[in-house]
């Protein structure tokens, strides 16, 4: 317990140093999960509109296997990925492996259930009445579409947090995928399992504390412009 | 052509029917009411002229163009409509971009989007709420906003679907004024569906009565009123008091009806033995304590067996051998000391009985 | 007050976004770079596998920066165990592999995955144990050591007990060597109780691990070094033939790993292992934390043991 004490003592050093590592690790960090976040919701958030607007054969149990991936264990993300772009697999021509983007192809992998599942979810409690107004208005079908994410922001945005939480703490993917290298691509979750089972408890407190901060201030950041617009 | 013809319309959901035979010829720049219950179909039929909904079967001409057959998403023909529904509907965001949005859905500019709001929103009453965000509007308020947005990209045909529904009075007239002086000043032909026989008399021209899918009678609202062409279109109406019986006399005009033990003279020139529908408006019925006042032909006595008092005016049952529904004003029922079971006579004219044969 | 706050979130948010993307350019992020061992900017970037011990010692962030100034790349270390180097190596994950298991490395050789094996480094395992020695194993030597600490753990688990690195290391590999070298069929060993407990993590991780439970454990002597204020561990059993530990560079051969490109550099990087300077540097690493050096370079013959490499497999330049 004395090491709680000791790691928030740390942490503030280590931010208010602005020691160079520390920052290169949680500017990494945020660099991969934020590229992530972005990819994914670039393409989730349309699929999700399209899944929920449209019927067809198996759209139910479509949406159960979405559902069912929302929480896949990172390390098998980052098994199946590795085996992917090892450069003995299919995609080995881009020698992605060891580097950021391999992580951030993990984790895209990773939330794009989270971020679909949840689109729909929250598009499907718009009434319809707001479709059928935004056609009668003389909407066009994709112009409907994006009016009601419009109305469903709130729950939209609340997915995207989600998705950016998972990936900004998730260990397995970035391990498996990245290689933990030191200055290239190591992250706060991997230096903190790194340091933990070195026994460096404190640094990894501390490392911890910075990664709760980052996400919490993330949080505060995307609600205040929520509630602005 | 008229600008909308609806030819052979009919929506099934499995074996059921929506809508059924709907033929209707609608002019330009008329305003058409189509009233009937709840549940009579209104609703459906006013998403198929929108294009919401696709028929199961018939066709619908909007400015001599077949939309039902057109391909694809039919959005060209969907701006030249509005619509407005019952609840009222606004998107997030300010008032200012509710009205907007159908212009900006049409890729107009900011600065030519700007003054037609402002002046729409003058007309609406509510100049200056541009900046208010519209989900913190009341009923009233919200319904004004989305018939703003309905007629700001200038339709050709205004849709509503009982836009005054759930409305408190005055804003229910404020509505109705508007949506008068937008059909009159614009010339925006306009089809409202609505359940209020006196809203379809105060605004329409024309109206068709629309029942269990079907449309049962079309014309102007106050001989509609008058002079329903069937006891279901009576019984909406508000004629309550719907008999079914049998001429037994006729002379000079005159005819008796003998329903039950009770005889009824109507003005009618049908034969004897035929069989009728007779129906009494309950208004047009006078309560009397003693038989003796007044030169209606028609006297019956009976006990009254229930009073309901709706605002103003009460509803008296009698039961005189038929059941009468007699409308009365709170006045008369403190004047007459009017209660439950008091003796009590019944008169109502022979000319205000109206006459159908059964068909 | 709250209007000024909420005007300044949105450049606020989308600056946090850029800055965090051209990290690199920024001049905390190039102190960063400045003083870690790699920099996210070179044009090519050459990726070996390593065993853990030379890594958890730091020995790599020590070497690290002087081969990407002499050839201009970026050297990417991946930390695992020497099986899980090893099969890097033969994905063509990685081109160059350092690890300290002569009987895979054979293997690994012979089915033609690595090629220009050099020997660069040595330095010796020892057993390491809780001060007060349940076992009674001070001082003897490694094969009857761990006689004892097999009897002793079998006996009482709560007593005595050993930490075995149970993944694929060079560490591990020689672990087994030990159990078969005592006498033992090494599955009887592994089932034979909850005094044997197997970390599946690498060298420094395991140490710590065995300082928490207060039980044996085979380590080299390097790391052990590295971790020594962090552990609650002495040395027990410090001599034997047996504890020779001798790591080598190995190249990924591109004739069988088509996708491995990158072979000169590998050699490069072999060659400048075995170079003067570098078998210097790492002659003096550590001395000035530990007072000793942490590994013992292979140059001048300090390998005097049986087991220790011939001459022409540290000192001939590979082309």
């Amino acid at each position: 317990m004395q090491e709680l004490w000791e790691g928030l003592v740390q942490a503030v050093k280590l931010v208010v140093s602005l020691d160079p590592e520390v920052i290169e690790i949680s500017v990494r960090s945020l660099y991969v999960s934020a590229a992530a976040i972005l990819i994914a919701a670039a393409i989730c958030i349309p699929v999700g509109g399209l899944i929920n607007f449209h019927d067809f054969r198996g759209k139910r149990v479509l949406i159960n296997v979405i559902q069912t991936f929302y929480s896949l264990p990172t390390v098998v993300v980052g098994l199946f990925v590795f085996l992917f772009i090892s450069r003995a697999g299919p995609l080995g021509g881009m020698g992605l492996l060891f580097t950021p983007g391999a992580i951030i192809l993990g984790q895209v992998i990773l939330i794009m259930p989270i971020l679909t599942g949840m689109t729909i979810s929250a598009l499907s409690g718009v009434d319809r009445s707001i479709r059928d107004t935004a056609l009668g208005a003389g909407a066009s079908q994709s112009q409907a579409i994006w009016t009601i994410i419009k109305e469903a922001r709130f729950a939209v945005v609340g997915a995207v947090i989600l998705g950016f939480g998972r990936a900004i703490s998730e260990v397995g993917a970035a391990m498996m995928l990245g290689g933990n290298i030191r200055g290239f691509t190591r992250v706060l979750t991997t230096a903190i399992s790194l340091y933990t089972q070195e026994g460096e408890l404190v640094l990894s407190l501390a490392l911890g504390i910075i990664l709760i901060g980052i996400a919490t201030v993330i949080n505060v950041v995307v609600n205040i412009l929520l509630q602005r617009y | 052509m008229a600008f909308l013809k609806l030819v052979n319309l009919e929506q099934r959901a499995g074996d059921k029917f929506l809508l059924r035979n709907i033929n209707l010829e609608i002019e330009k720049s008329e305003l058409f009411v189509i009233i009937g219950p709840t549940g009579s179909g209104k609703t459906t039929l006013l998403r198929l002229i929108d294009l919401l909904d696709h028929p199961s079967s018939g066709n619908i001409y909007i400015d001599g163009l077949n939309a039902t057959a057109l391909k694809g998403d039919p959005i060209d023909m969907r701006r030249k409509m509005a619509i407005v529904f019952q609840k009222p509907v606004v998107f997030n965001g300010t008032v200012f971009e509710n009205i907007a949005y159908p212009l900006k859905m049409r890729g107009l500019k900011t600065k030519e989007i700007k003054p037609r709001v402002h002046s729409l929103l003058d007309t609406i009453g509510l100049s200056g709420y541009g900046r208010r965000k519209a989900r913190t509007l009341s009923g009233g308020e919200a319904q004004r906003v989305a018939l703003a947005r309905a007629v700001i990209a200038d339709p050709e045909l205004l849709l509503l679907d009982e836009p005054t529904a759930n409305l408190d009075p005055h804003s229910v007239k404020l509505i109705e004024e508007m949506v008068k002086a937008f059909n009159k000043s614009r010339g925006v032909t306009v089809v409202m569906a609505t359940h209020d026989m006196q809203q379809g008399q105060r605004l329409a021209s024309r109206a068709g009565v629309l029942m269990q899918g079907e449309l049962v009678q079309v014309g102007n609202p106050a001989a509609i009123f008058q002079s329903p062409d069937s006891a279901r279109v009576a019984g909406f109406v508000g004629m309550q008091n719907v008999y079914r019986g049998r001429i037994v006399a006729s002379e000079s005009g005159i005819a008796s009806v003998q329903v039950d033990e009770s005889v009824i003279d109507v003005v009618s020139d049908l034969e004897v033995g035929k069989a009728v529908d007779v129906f009494v408006r309950p208004e047009d019925v006078v309560l009397s304590l003693s038989g003796t006042t007044g030169s209606a032909r028609n006297k019956l006595q009976g006990v009254i067996t229930a009073i309901h008092i709706t605002g103003p005016l009460s509803m008296v049952i009698v039961d005189c051998g038929l059941v009468l529904e007699v409308l009365v004003t709170g006045k008369s029922v403190e004047e007459m000391g009017l209660k439950m079971g008091l003796e009590i006579f019944c008169s109502f004219k022979a000319a205000a009985v109206k006459v159908l044969p059964v068909k | 007050m709250a209007k000024i706050f909420k005007q300044f979130a949105l450049p606020a948010l989308t600056i946090l976004i850029l800055l965090s993307m051209v990290a690199g350019c920024t001049p905390a992020g190039q102190a960063a770079e400045n003083k870690s061992a790699q920099t996210q900017s070179f044009a090519t970037r050459f990726k070996i596998a390593t065993t853990t011990s030379l890594n958890d010692t730091g020995l790599w962030d020590y070497l690290t920066p002087v081969f990407e100034k002499k050839f201009n790349t970026a050297l990417d270390v991946v930390a695992a165990g020497t099986g899980a180097a090893l099969d890097y190596g033969k994905r063509g994950d990685v081109d160059a592999v350092t690890v300290h298991d002569p009987a895979a490395e054979a293997q690994f050789i012979s089915d033609g995955y690595g090629i220009n094996k050099r020997s660069f480094a040595f330095n010796y395992f020892i057993v390491v144990g809780p001060a007060a020695d349940p076992a009674g194993i001070k001082g003897l030597l490694p094969e009857d050591a761990f006689k004892k600490i097999y009897a002793g753990g079998v006996a009482d688990a709560a007593k005595v007990k050993f930490v075995s690195r149970g993944d694929n290391s060079g560490t591990y590999a020689k672990e087994k060597l030990i159990w078969q070298a005592a006498g033992f069929n090494y599955p009887d060993v592994e089932k034979s109780g909850k005094w044997y407990i197997e970390a599946g993590k690498g060298m420094g991780p395991s140490l710590v691990m065995a300082s928490e439970q207060g039980a044996y454990i085979l380590t080299d002597v390097s790391t052990f070094l590295a971790y020594g204020s962090k552990l609650n561990l002495i040395p027990v059993v410090e001599s034997g033939q047996i504890f020779l530990n001798v790591y080598d560079a190995i190249a990924i051969n591109p004739a069988k790993v088509t996708t491995a490109k990158m072979l000169p550099m590998a050699n490069n990087f072999i060659n400048w292992l075995i170079s003067d300077d570098v078998q210097n540097l790492i002659a003096t690493y550590g001395v000035d934390k530990y007072d000793k050096p942490l590994f013992s370079p292979m140059k001048g013959g300090g390998c005097k043991d049986p087991g220790c490499p011939k001459v022409e497999d540290y000192t001939v330049p590979v082309n």
